[in-house]
């Protein structure tokens, strides 16, 4: 996996060196709070529940982390680069789902259909990008608001749709490579693709220099509309892929289904030690993140536990991973 | 100044307009729904009805208002529509709406009813009635499903596939459960493990287990798949639930841990049973037929409030409800004849007057 090591310091857009002494990668510490925690909670499920490690578990777990990895991806691209969260994420993996489906049912071509739902959520994202840069307005404001403005739209329009069974998404959202969902292996292929952009082109260096320090990067030279441009057009594409994964496992879906991976794609990119102010963080820490948050709710059914302590879990692990990024925010300020 | 100042401040000034403008356009869409009157000059001597409709992301939710639209326009009355967006606060703040709006008569479909208590006492004090839609309450008129029929129906149909097959040697029924909508989740979800255990009374009680799908599919889905991994050695399992979309969410849980072939599931509410799209292991469902509810409201009580006489209120769901709908449990092969929900639509009004969809179109009735 390729790790993207991601850093304000380094405003020269070359690649970090070594120092020349021996010193722990930077997040090693989070990387282990995370795998630990993970750790723990499988070691914990497997001596309540030795069934627990099957491969049953595993599909359970990779199926449910595929969707909310690639829009955690996202939203950790737009975090790392100062835009803090996009709350447009529901709209930005619905509206492209639904036009994949549509077209599925139209009987377009799967890879035609794979496109178009990439670049609605690229145009999705540069919408976005537009108001954010055009109007200088604050991107958990717009965000919101096109969301909202995204969902009405979208109620006016359909109420619920439907993945055409025999449609070329929905064999593919059913199929398995080497074990695993069909659907789990392009939220890898995306992780370790982004994460390599990002720490070797100048465009992911420029990124998270302006994540960290917009005023830097300006006097630098580095544009600051155009980074935005390319960051939001990029999550959004990144949602657009979310969405292809979304209708190939959902053979029917609303609206208001969107809103259901807001808490969680949040949540994994704080808890993968992804700072909200922008320019620091780990991609690839969204790995064990997801993984650790998709097995919560499988360990709690094993556990025997009521449903709702999946929420309740979810919201905790919220408050403390935002406690840890104060704290580590303060820590980087002394 | 530079020049060039003035047209990017333009530019910022009408980009902030338009999201302002786009936010609370869209806010009042999601919050209250659309708002539709027939009202002219006149409107003070017309009779009013008010409806609440449960929200957005179901087709029958939007089909109840298009029929009772018709309906309301058909008698000359004034009609006015909002969606509860399934929230208690939204639905709370329409029923303030309705009263402002002197209604003369309310329905309500509120698929949170933990705050219909509060509206009870609002619309009680502006001695406005209310008709409810599946879900009791206090005072107000009851017409819907007898959910708990419903889902005895159901659980039994399927409890005869059960023994059918497995001669019900059953390892697990799983139960799609949404705790939000109350008693109706109860009846419904527990008339079906009632109706299963009426077929195959010698299922322990133990392969009883539910998991919380909120009648969607989405979230269904990974909380089944959540479910079944803690359950490797079920193979032969049954799966049943509030609605269609619930069950739908398990079944295709059960497919993507590669068990497809260990369920067969039974929904209610017909709403994916019917279609090209109907999942393989979904062996029937309850229709209920529910966007043809306002045919019973306009007929059987509001027509006869108009005219002066209202009913006796009925507000109990099982001993006592003013208007008590058959259930229709349909197999997959009946539920193909049945048409598609706008063509339903279109059969309904375009009958004569009174005509229900349970004569029209279902094939056997419970």
């Amino acid at each position: 996996m390729t790790g993207a090591t991601l850093s304000t310091p380094h405003l020269n857009t070359e690649p970090p060196r070594s120092r020349g002494r021996r010193e722990l990668p930077e997040g090693a510490g989070n990387a282990a709070l995370v795998f630990g925690a993970w750790l723990l909670l499988v070691l914990a499920t497997t001596i309540t529940r030795p069934d627990f490690i099957s491969h049953q578990t595993l599909l359970s777990v990779t199926f449910t982390m595929s969707v909310t990895g690639v829009l955690a991806l996202a939203q950790a691209l737009v975090a790392i680069s100062g835009g803090i969260l996009d709350l447009s994420i529901p709209t930005a993996l619905i509206l492209p789902s639904w036009l994949a489906v549509t077209l599925a049912a139209l009987g377009w071509s799967s890879w035609l259909v794979v496109l178009i739902t990439v670049t609605t959520g690229a145009a999705w994202g540069a919408l976005n990008a537009s108001i954010i840069v055009w109007g200088k307005l604050n991107p958990i404001i717009v965000t919101l608001g096109t969301n909202f403005a995204g969902l009405a739209v979208m109620l006016l329009v359909f109420q619920s749709a439907q993945t055409p069974l025999h449609s070329g998404l929905s064999h593919f959202g059913r199929g398995y490579f080497l074990g695993l969902p069909n659907i789990f292996w392009p939220m890898l292929l995306l992780l370790a693709l982004v994460g390599f952009l990002m720490r070797q082109t100048r465009y992911g260096r420029r990124a998270v220099a302006v994540g960290g320090s917009p005023t830097a990067a300006k006097s630098r030279g580095i544009s600051l509309r155009k980074t935005r441009f390319a960051i939001f057009g990029s999550a959004g594409a990144l949602a657009g892929a979310a969405a292809v994964l979304f209708t190939g496992s959902n053979a029917n879906f609303t609206p208001n289904d969107g809103t259901n991976y807001l808490l969680s794609v949040i949540a994994a990119v704080i808890l993968a030690g992804i700072s909200l102010s922008g320019g620091r963080g780990h991609l690839w820490m969204i790995l064990p993140s997801v993984g650790f948050l998709s097995t919560v709710p499988v360990s709690l059914v094993f556990f025997g536990l009521n449903d709702n302590w999946q929420t309740v879990m979810q919201g905790a692990i919220l408050i403390i991973a935002v406690a840890i990024d104060g704290l580590r925010q303060k820590r980087l300020a002394r | 100044m530079k020049p060039t100042l003035r047209p990017r401040r333009f530019m910022r000034t009408a980009l902030t307009g338009a999201i302002a403008g786009l936010t609370l356009l869209a806010a009042a869409a999601c919050s209250s729904g659309s708002t539709v009157s027939s009202s002219n000059g006149k409107q003070n001597q017309k009779f009013k009805v008010c409806m609440a409709t449960g929200g957005a992301g179901l087709d029958w939710m939007k089909g109840q208002g298009d029929v009772a639209r018709v309906l309301a326009k058909r008698r000359g009355w004034d009609y006015v529509e909002l969606s509860n967006n399934n929230d208690a606060a939204t639905a709370n703040k329409n029923a303030d709406v309705f009263i402002q709006d002197k209604c003369k008569a309310v329905i309500e479909f509120n698929g949170q009813p933990s705050v219909n208590p509060v509206l009870a006492k609002k619309f009680a004090a502006a001695k406005i009635p209310v008709i409810t839609y599946d879900i009791g309450q206090k005072g107000w008129y009851f017409l819907g499903i007898d959910n708990k029929k419903a889902g005895e129906a159901g659980g039994a149909a399927l409890g005869r596939i059960a023994k059918q097959k497995w001669n019900c040697n059953v390892d697990l029924v799983v139960s799609s459960e949404a705790a939000a909508a109350g008693v109706v989740n109860q009846q419904r979800t527990g008339g079906m493990r009632q109706g299963v255990k009426s077929v195959c009374p010698n299922i322990p009680a133990s392969k009883y287990v539910s998991f919380e799908g909120n009648g969607l599919l989405s979230s269904a889905q990974p909380a089944a798949r959540a479910l079944l991994a803690a359950h490797t050695s079920a193979k032969r399992i049954l799966v049943v639930g509030i609605n269609d979309s619930g069950v739908v969410g398990a079944l295709q849980a059960a497919e993507q841990l590669n068990r497809a072939s260990q369920v067969i599931g039974w929904g209610q509410d017909g709403s994916l049973i019917s279609g090209s799209n109907v999942n393989p292991h979904l062996a029937g469902s309850v229709f209920y037929f529910l966007e043809g509810y306002p045919v019973y409201a306009f007929s059987k009580i509001l027509d006869k409030i108009a005219a002066g006489s209202p009913p006796a209120v009925g507000d109990d769901t099982h001993n006592n409800p003013t208007v008590l709908l058959p259930p229709c449990p349909v197999t997959r092969g009946q539920a193909a004849k049945i048409p598609a929900m706008p063509q339903r639509i279109k059969k309904l009004l375009a009958a004569p007057n009174g005509t229900t969809e349970d004569s029209l179109f279902c094939p056997n009735h419970s």
